[in-house]
């Protein structure tokens, strides 16, 4: 049957609507690598087709300015620019600002500068590791303490590239959180690839929350319930080189230019926004075997899938 | 790792536009309302601005502070009935007009001197003191955080200061979650203690009101305890039934109510200040539901409510929230409908054949009267703009007209027979609302 004409038949490309079983209507779409996903607690389409289109708008607006996969996003233009000073727009200057202060407050763990490390670390499962002389090599083109950033120009020096990979897809969810919480007074989750933040509870109860078991596809480990703020999970799930029994996770300590060793294979961690829980738990995977602890120190709720 | 929560809670709080403070962990909002309550015949007016600022500190941990003044003038009924004659009164709240010093022995022997304000009353118009005029501060403190995660503790307290009372109030809420959150029981407890602290003292029981016999401060103490269940019965109703128990002790009259005193003429041949049982027990049970169509809600509540005074009374109300298609506004039409039995001491005067009452007040508050209020109301959001889209305000406007008609009116004796001695009251009322998140 073809597609049963919805009511109001404006359904942009790349978005579905559908009723589930318990009465939420979800719409999905495609963004930042991810499937993403708007939970509503609303069973009018009209409104949550309205809701719906705004979060995937603002996905791909952030996906198109900040994807280093795309020729015309802001950080392949600086990337470009490696060697020359330019200035950036105030969207950008509030996330280096923020790369800036989680690096500090990191020791240098959290870097978006670390890209570099990609070009000797392929994490397709294989058990091609890199030799360590190729990563020293590499390591000297890592740090953000290397930039010359103050807002709002930006001076990368050459060879060196950024990746906000580790915080766009939180920061998209935080966004897109706060658009539609601007919209209306109904409860919903944004859920961007398992990064996710509702808004609160909806009638239905608490949302629950599938973390999949790394390793596996699609197998829910454990459920959660979230009744309001956000979650965010880092792991290893598909992403791993393993050689001599050694798993080498795709997180990658900079300052090392080597993988973390002994991490969990998934950390979830709830905070109140995704760019904080997300940040939690890919600085608790850096801490490797010490990720209890160091989530413990932090005061924060979290789950851990060794 | 020197890396602490709050840099990297403060960090994202500025990436995301965000003071550094925020929804579910610690964020302020500030809500203000600003209310003109007018009564009709010159009686009360009122201004009351109320400020009420909402504080999170992480997990749902959260302080309430609400500070209010009110400013009251206008004239005030001091209890007696009309006459055909011209009443004179002495104001003890009187700072102007015809001020008189007034020397009185209070109960325990000792002199005191009093400035008063005298008024007198035309004959067939009801008693009314013209100096009415009274300051009230007020602030209300509340601090709610979960002990576990289906159990919530509030604490809170209220300070409210006029001239002549001083209100102090603790009250605490524990709550319960079962049944997957869709039923919650809570139990509260308030205790309030006020002085009554009447300008010259406070005037003894039942006493002539020409003798100027009065004590110093009073007191009173109030206890009550709430047992409430909320109930979600389906995606779009949520229901509350909550039964209270109250008791009040002590000196629970109004230090500036009197009674005529009438010979079988109808003429008034004195005063006395009324009085009051010392102590009042009170019981209540109130049903409420919220019902969410599609682009409305609906809310009805019903409370009856009996005392061991003898009065009984019956709450109906409906709020009809109708939003706009948007969702960020709303009008919504508002009826309440009241009625109550009087007191078995309510007296509009009493007779100069009684030689001692045991309890008595013609406060009309406590005779058999029903009340209508027609209320409307228009609330409407902003949004905010592209740093902050969430961070939109909220502004309301509320009108509310009230009228409230005496249910019993037995005529007075010989010449009062002409005499409107019930007259009622007409109120109307408008507020304005500001919310601010932050």
């Amino acid at each position: 049957m073809k597609a049963n004409a919805r009511s109001s038949g404006s359904v942009p490309a790349g978005l579905r609507i559908e009723k589930r079983s318990d009465g939420l209507l979800a719409g999905r779409f495609f963004a930042m690598g991810s499937p993403c996903e708007i939970l509503v607690a609303d069973d009018n389409r009209r409104r949550v087709h309205t809701l719906i289109q705004l979060a995937a708008e603002e996905a791909w607006r952030i996906e198109k300015k900040y994807s280093r996969y795309r020729d015309d996003s802001i950080i392949t233009i600086i990337n470009r620019n490696a060697g020359e000073a330019m200035d950036v727009d105030a969207e950008t200057a509030k996330l280096l600002d923020f790369a800036a202060q989680c690096h500090e407050l990191s020791d240098g763990l959290f870097d978006i500068t670390s890209g570099a490390l990609r070009r000797v670390w392929t994490f397709d499962g294989s058990d091609r590791i890199p030799s360590a002389s190729a990563v020293n090599f590499i390591l000297p083109l890592v740090g953000f303490d290397k930039i010359k950033w103050q807002a709002p120009q930006i001076m990368l020096p050459e060879g060196m590239e950024l990746d906000l990979g580790g915080i766009g897809k939180e920061y998209a969810v935080d966004r897109v959180h706060e658009l539609l919480a601007a919209q209306r007074s109904v409860p919903f989750l944004v859920n961007f690839g398992g990064d996710l933040r509702a808004d609160r509870i909806a009638p239905t109860g608490a949302w629950q929350i599938g973390v999949e078991r790394p390793g596996t596809d699609r197998e829910a480990a454990m459920v959660l319930e979230l009744e309001h703020g956000a979650l965010a999970t880092s792991g290893d799930a598909r992403r791993f080189l393993l050689k001599d029994g050694v798993r080498y996770g795709h997180i990658i300590d900079p300052r090392t230019g080597w993988p973390v060793v002994d991490a969990p294979r998934s950390i979830t961690v709830a905070a109140s926004t995704c760019v904080e829980a997300g940040l939690l738990s890919t600085l608790a995977m850096l801490q490797g075997k010490n990720a209890r602890q160091f989530l413990d120190e932090q005061q924060v709720r979290y789950w851990i899938i060794d | 790792m020197q890396l602490t929560r709050s840099k990297l809670f403060a960090a994202s709080c500025t990436l995301l536009g965000v003071p550094a403070v925020h929804a579910d962990q610690s964020d302020w909002s500030a809500d203000s309302a600003l209310t003109y309550y007018h009564e009709s015949d010159g009686r009360i007016t009122a201004v009351e601005p109320v400020v009420k600022l909402k504080g999170g500190f992480g997990n749902e941990r959260t302080l309430d502070v609400k500070l209010t003044y009110d400013s009251l003038s206008g004239a005030t009924p001091n209890g007696a009935i009309p006459s055909t004659r011209t009443q004179t009164f002495a104001s003890p709240s009187g700072t102007s007009l015809n001020p008189v010093v007034q020397t009185y022995t209070t109960a325990s022997g000792q002199s005191i001197s009093e400035r008063s304000t005298v008024y007198s009353i035309a004959p067939g118009q009801l008693p009314m003191d013209p100096n009415y005029s009274d300051q009230r501060f007020a602030i209300n403190a509340n601090w709610q955080q979960p002990l576990s995660r289906l159990t919530h503790l509030s604490v809170g307290g209220d300070l409210s200061y006029e001239h002549d009372f001083l209100s102090t109030s603790l009250n605490t809420t524990l709550s319960h979650d079962f049944n997957q959150k869709n039923t919650t029981l809570s139990l509260a407890v308030n205790g309030e203690y006020d002085s009554v602290q009447p300008i010259g003292g406070a005037p003894v029981a039942g006493s002539d009101y020409s003798r100027f016999q009065k004590n110093g401060d009073e007191s009173k103490l109030d206890v009550n305890v709430m047992l409430g269940l909320t109930q979600i019965m389906t995606r779009r109703w949520i229901a509350d039934v909550n039964i209270s128990s109250d008791r009040m002790t002590g000196y629970l009259n109004d230090p500036y109510k009197i009674i005529s005193i009438v010979d079988d003429t109808g003429n008034v041949t004195g005063y006395l200040y009324e009085k009051r049982p010392q102590s009042r027990t009170r019981n209540s049970i109130f049903w409420e539901n919220h019902i969410a169509l599609d682009d409305s809600t609906i809310s009805t509540s019903v409370r009856h409510m009996t005392d061991n005074w003898g009065i009984h009374s019956d709450t109906l109300q409906l709020n009809w929230r109708l939003f706009n298609g948007d969702h960020d506004g709303y009008i919504e039409p508002q009826l309440r409908w009241y009625r109550q039995s009087a007191a078995n001491f309510y007296v509009p005067w009493l007779s100069n054949n009684i030689s001692y009452v045991d309890a008595a007040s013609a406060d009309s508050r406590l005779g058999a009267l029903h009340a209508l209020t027609f209320g409307l109301k228009y609330a409407f959001k902003t949004r905010g703009d592209f740093d902050s889209p969430s961070k939109g305000n909220e502004y309301a406007i509320r009108a509310e007209f009230y009228q409230q008609t005496p249910d019993q009116k037995m005529p007075g004796p010989g010449v009062l027979q002409g005499l409107n001695l019930y007259p009622g009251l007409k109120a109307f009322l408008i507020q304005f609302e500001w919310k601010f998140s932050n």
